[in-house]
This record gives structure tokens, C-alpha cells and sequence, in this order.
């Protein structure tokens, strides 16, 4: 573990001009972010900005048209399948449902990577998986099924599974997602209780204003596929930029209307649309 | 990772130096708990650990509960920053007895 | 396609037939790609610390096999009666009704019993493999095996695949002998031939080849359930509607491919 206070932390993530497309759809055009050790890093951008498929590539499940990903230094795509599973044990991922596996207790949820990935004795794996349940506030949950859990539960206990084996990259998908905003509060405390203590460096993705504003050390926002931003919430707020300031001020933009093209959407003359799937 | 044991008095010292991991920390179960099995207490020097993750802890927390129902001492000592932070993030800081000093510890439990 | 409606009902008949046998023919690439992936992770997989667990593997035949048991012993003494009755019956009329035996003896161990135990293993554990997996796709819990370092093939597939090549046999030489044992009390009821006498005879009449040929279609049939089973789930798409369909889509598919299967088996194994 590097300590916190060195002036310049190592990047821990790397991404070099990543593009996808779906078919004829540009998601992304060419992104460059780097995320450094120990910083708490939100990803932003409205609904169709390709944040989620951005995380889906950093996540190396899901593989982009172009462009590198490096985590930790190497390339997760170019990285043999034997090396690709022993970097995995250094990601943690929550999701934004929880994903718990519906088939197994809380307990088992927690310690399956465990089970899976080390030869640790019984005992220490479920006195871990309790130390877990702790730190996310669910102590005594474990025997009980996801099913009898309400959503901020499954958050926070799919958290606890996401760093059972202490990864030094924590993911998020929409932790606020679903979430009251007190629960969602919570969990943004969660997350901050965690990079302090652990210096795990955290990649969240949300389009929570409030919650990013929180939690962030620094800001990506994401507009259809391009970076429009990356700084600090407080160059954020004092950036110039009107699409920014539109942005933080959650004004819908009014996108100039191509008469002809809007016509044609209306009547559903899909063949001239441009960019739809067929 | 290496594993220290002295005697002192009636007492064992664990000095455990470098990083517990999910690799190591079997070792460290084994050696505590097999310390306290053949003393009458045991301190824990944490000074020279750089990093320890939750096995290490866990494996901790089962040697005190064991020492516990036996009715022996179980102490922590010098306690380094990082190995602190692991502690209080599941506020074990409040369970365990620590002391600041190796010396301390023997001295208080003797 | 601006001209789509000028086009013949005749090319859209064809362009219809051609896309279907295409897509057909990929599903049919996904099944030996998964197939292939499978004895991939069985071989490789403990090299690569990602073992298949004998434990899932026992669960799934617990879930597939044992449960399976009391409904498709039921079904193959049915089915055995009802060729015992039908048997004694048609021959009647030439007066032969004591060779009701051969007919029930052949027609169980090479057919029905497999046929049977597959219809069902695929009714009760092919749809469920479906809706197991598909519900796992759309909780991303597929991703978070991923994201884990758990191969999903590994982890779901391997256990299921193996678990129905093992239990389907076994439920299907379960069926032969309830089957006959069924056919044998109609017939002592209705003919008065002892049970030892109707076993005699079909063991007399039965050959190791027989058997090999009813077990070796169930072992197919046990394969096509849990692949079906398995890509209908992992291809699932659009939330609880899409689990439904995949799930429905694999039972269908799993029965076609049963029966097709048999018939051609049958067909070579004939010739």
C-alpha cells in the first residue's frame, strides 16, 4: 500500500482513446481518462452518454472497438486468461442491482471469492465475511437470503462481497440508483469509509449530481461518448462552459431541430433515420 | 512475511513483520494459535507490519476469541498506522487491548 | 428495402427461409462452441485454479436426478401397462398374444424409456436451467461471476452439462425396469404368465446392444436438455419477459430435439 499523502500517486487506470460503436452508433469516441491510486473518481453523464459501457470496458467485460484499457499496468485485453482471473482478484465490483446470487445466503454470497480463490480455513473466511457485514452496517445478516433484504440492503451487502478479498479497485454502478435519498447518503459515506481506511481507489459511476459532489476527488463527465470534463468538483463548478453550467443546473438542452430529420423520426420512415438500428 | 517468537516471563511475544496478505495470513493463524495453546499470554507486535488485509485480521480476531475462552491474555502492541486503519474501519479497535509498547503490554499483563 | 413493397411474395417467402436457416444454423454453431468451451474448462479449468466443484456437479444431479424420480417412474409404468395392453390386444387377432413380450421388451428399452425420461428430465430441468440462467443474465449475477474471476461456463454450465449426461441414463434404465416391471404385472394379471416367466423371456430376447442403444440415446438426449437449457438462458434478453420466452423456447426446442434425435438414432442404429 502507498501512503495517501505522496505528492504523485501512480496511475492505477489508463485508458487511451477507447472507441465503440453499436452497429452504425458511435458510444464512445475516443476517451482518455487516467485514475490515480487512492482517488475517489465519478464518472458522469445523463442517460446515453456511454457511461455505462464505459465501465463495462474497465471492468473488462465487455470488449471495446478500439483503444487500450490498463489496469494496474497491464492490458486488460491483451492480457492471457490465466493473468486476466489474477487481476480480477483485485477488482471489486458493485453493481447496480446488487447482483447477489438469489441462490445463496449473504454469507455465502460474501465469502464465494473466497471459497473460490484462496485456501484460507473456514473459520477465518467467515469471521472475514463478518468483519464485512460490520464495516456495511448488516451484522447478523448472513443466513438470511437476498430475497429477504430490502435494496439498500443488497447494496451494502454486495459491497461487503466486493471487498472480501480487499481489492485495491473498487467499482461502482449506480450506487444511488433505486435508493432513498438518506440509503444513498449512506452508502456515499460507505464509500468514503473505504478508500480512508483501506486506500483502495474508487471508480463510481453515477449521474447523481448530489452524490458525486460528495464523494468525488475528481470528475469525468461524459456527454454522447465524448469527455466534456476532468477536474475537481470545484473547477467543475467554476468551470465557463454553458453546456457544463447547463449541466449542473439539470437544464435539459434545447437541441437546434433539423425540421426535414424530425419529420421523418415522427412518421417512422426508419430507413432515412439516421443512426438506427435496423 | 516473517514470524518471531520470544519468550517473555510467562509470556509469548509474536512479532510479525512485513505484509499479511491472503497468502500469508494462514501462517499467522497457525502460529498463534499454536502460542496459545503453550502460554499463559500472548502479545502481538504489529511494529513492522506494513500491511495487513482482513485474513490477517480475521485470523487475529479468532486467536483472541480462542485466548479468550481459555481465560488467557491477548494483547496487540505498536500498532502501525495502516494496520490501525484496517482495525477501526470495523471498529475493532475498540475490542481488542492494545498497548503503544511491546514492554507495556508484558508489564501489564505479567 | 425502400422498394420492400414491390417485392415478390416469393422473395420475401425465400429471404424468410434463407434468414431462418441461417440463424438456425448459428444457434447450431453456439451449441458446438459451448459444447467445446465445456471440455475446455473440465480439462483446463484446474490448471488455471478455476476447478469444476464435485459438489455442484453432485447438487445439480440431486436436482435433475433424484427429484426427478417419482414422476418419471409413474410415467414408465404407464407406459409399460399401456404397451402391455395395446401389445395384447393387436395381437390377439392372429392369436399370438404369449409374443406380447418381444414387442414390449424392444419397443421400452430402445424407445420409450429414453424418450420418456428425456420429455420429462427436459420439461422439468431444461426450462429450469433456462430460467435459472436467464434470471442470472439480468441481475448482471453472470457479470459479477465475471467480474469475480469465476468462469460462468465453469461455474453453471460444466456442473448442469455433466449432471444431465449422468442422470439421464440412469433415469432412463430406472424407466426400462419400471416400464417392464409394469408391462409384466398386466400381463400375469391378464395372461397369467408368472413374472419370473416374463423376465425370462426378455431377458432372452433383449441384447447388450439394446441396451447400449437406449442408454446411449439417453446420454445424447442428457446433453442436448442441458445445452438448450443453458444457451436459451445465457442468450436471454429484455428482463422478466425475455426469462419467460427463453424458458419456453427451451422446452420446445429441447422436446424437437429429442424426438428428431431419436428418430435418427433409431433410423442408424436400424439400418
Amino acid at each position: 500500500m502507498t501512503d495517501q499523502t505522496d505528492p504523485n500517486p501512480p496511475t492505477v487506470i489508463e485508458v487511451r482513446d477507447l472507441v465503440t460503436h453499436y452497429g452504425t452508433r458511435q458510444i464512445l469516441n475516443g476517451v482518455d481518462v487516467d485514475i490515480v491510486e487512492g482517488e475517489i473518481m465519478v464518472i458522469m453523464g445523463g442517460s446515453g452518454s456511454g457511461k455505462s459501457t464505459f465501465l463495462r470496458h474497465l471492468m473488462a467485460l465487455q470488449r471495446p472497438t478500439s483503444g487500450t484499457i490498463k489496469i494496474l499496468g497491464q492490458d486488460v485485453w491483451r492480457l492471457p486468461q490465466k493473468k486476466l482471473f489474477e487481476l480480477r482478484k483485485k477488482l471489486g465490483v458493485t453493481f447496480q442491482g446488487g447482483a447477489l446470487f438469489s441462490s445463496m445466503t449473504v454469507g455465502e454470497n460474501i465469502m464465494l471469492p473466497l471459497y473460490e480463490h484462496t485456501k484460507l480455513d473456514r473459520m477465518t473466511m467467515e469471521i472475514m465475511a463478518r468483519m464485512k457485514l460490520e464495516v456495511v452496517d448488516l451484522a447478523g445478516f448472513e443466513d438470511l437470503m437476498p430475497s429477504e433484504l430490502s435494496g439498500g440492503m443488497i447494496k451494502r451487502a454486495a459491497v461487503a462481497r466486493a471487498v472480501i478479498m480487499d481489492p485495491r479497485i473498487l467499482f461502482f454502478d449506480e450506487p444511488s440508483a433505486g435508493l432513498d435519498p438518506v440509503v444513498s447518503s449512506q452508502l456515499d459515506d460507505l464509500i468514503l469509509r473505504l478508500r480512508d481506511a483501506m486506500g483502495m481507489t474508487i471508480c463510481v459511476v453515477t449521474h447523481e449530481l448530489e452524490s458525486a459532489f460528495k464523494i468525488a476527488d475528481r470528475i469525468t463527465v461524459l456527454d454522447r461518448g465524448n469527455i466534456l470534463f476532468v477536474g475537481t468538483v470545484q473547477e467543475l463548478h467554476d468551470h465557463p462552459s454553458e453546456r457544463i453550467q447547463n449541466l449542473l443546473n439539470r437544464r435539459s438542452e434545447e437541441a437546434e431541430i433539423d425540421a426535414d430529420e424530425y419529420l421523418r423520426r415522427l412518421t417512422g420512415d426508419k430507413e432515412e433515420a439516421e443512426g438506427m438500428p435496423r | 512475511m516473517e514470524i518471531n517468537i520470544s519468550q517473555q516471563g510467562a509470556l509469548q511475544v509474536v512479532a510479525i513483520s512485513g505484509e499479511v496478505d491472503l497468502s500469508t495470513s494462514p501462517k499467522v493463524r497457525e502460529a498463534l494459535l499454536s502460542c496459545i495453546k503453550g502460554a499463559h499470554g500472548v502479545v502481538v507486535d504489529l511494529s513492522a507490519v506494513s500491511y495487513i488485509d482482513s485474513s490477517g485480521v480475521a485470523s487475529l480476531v479468532e486467536a483472541f476469541q480462542t485466548a479468550k475462552t481459555k481465560g488467557l491474555g491477548f494483547a496487540l502492541a505498536e500498532v502501525s498506522e495502516t494496520p490501525m486503519r484496517v482495525l477501526k474501519l470495523a471498529r475493532l479497535d475498540q475490542v481488542f487491548v492494545i498497548y503503544p509498547r511491546v514492554d507495556e503490554a508484558v508489564a501489564a499483563m505479567a | 428495402m425502400a422498394e420492400g413493397s414491390n417485392q415478390s411474395v416469393a422473395y420475401r417467402f425465400f429471404d424468410k427461409i434463407g434468414r431462418m436457416s441461417t440463424s438456425a444454423l448459428e444457434e447450431m454453431g453456439r451449441h458446438g462452441v459451448m459444447i467445446a468451451e465445456s471440455l475446455y474448462w473440465l480439462i483446463i479449468g484446474p490448471r488455471m485454479n478455476q476447478p469444476v466443484r464435485l459438489g455442484a456437479v453432485f447438487s445439480e444431479m440431486m436436482e435433475i436426478g433424484v427429484r426427478a424420480i417419482g414422476i418419471i417412474g409413474i410415467m414408465a409404468a404407464a407406459i409399460g401397462a399401456m404397451l402391455a395392453i395395446q401389445g395384447i390386444y393387436s395381437l390377439k387377432i392372429f392369436g399370438a398374444e404369449g409374443h406380447v413380450v418381444v414387442g414390449v421388451a424392444f419397443s421400452m428399452v430402445r424407445e420409450f424409456a429414453p424418450l420418456i425420461t428425456g420429455i420429462l428430465v427436459a420439461g422439468r430441468s431444461g426450462s429450469a436451467l433456462s430460467a435459472r440462467l436467464g434470471t442470472m443474465k439480468i441481475n448482471q449475477e453472470l457479470d459479477a461471476l465475471e467480474v469475480m474471476g469465476i468462469n460462468p461456463v465453469r461455474f453453471l454450465v460444466v456442473p448442469s452439462l455433466l449432471a444431465s449426461l449422468i442422470m439421464v441414463p440412469v433415469l432412463t434404465f430406472m424407466s426400462m425396469v419400471l416400464g417392464l416391471y409394469a408391462a409384466a404385472l398386466y400381463v400375469n394379471a391378464a395372461l397369467g404368465m408368472s413374472l419370473a416367466a416374463f423376465f425370462d423371456q426378455t431377458v432372452d430376447v433383449l441384447s447388450v446392444d439394446d441396451l447400449t442403444h437406449g442408454l446411449g440415446k439417453a446420454a445424447i438426449f442428457g446433453i442436448l436438455i442441458a445445452l438448450i437449457g443453458v444457451l436459451n438462458g445465457f442468450l436471454v434478453k429484455g428482463g422478466a419477459e425475455g426469462v419467460g420466452k427463453a424458458t419456453t423456447r427451451s422446452v420446445v426446442q429441447c422436446i424437437s430435439a429429442i424426438v428428431v434425435t431419436d428418430m435418427l438414432f433409431a433410423l442408424v442404429a436400424t439400418f
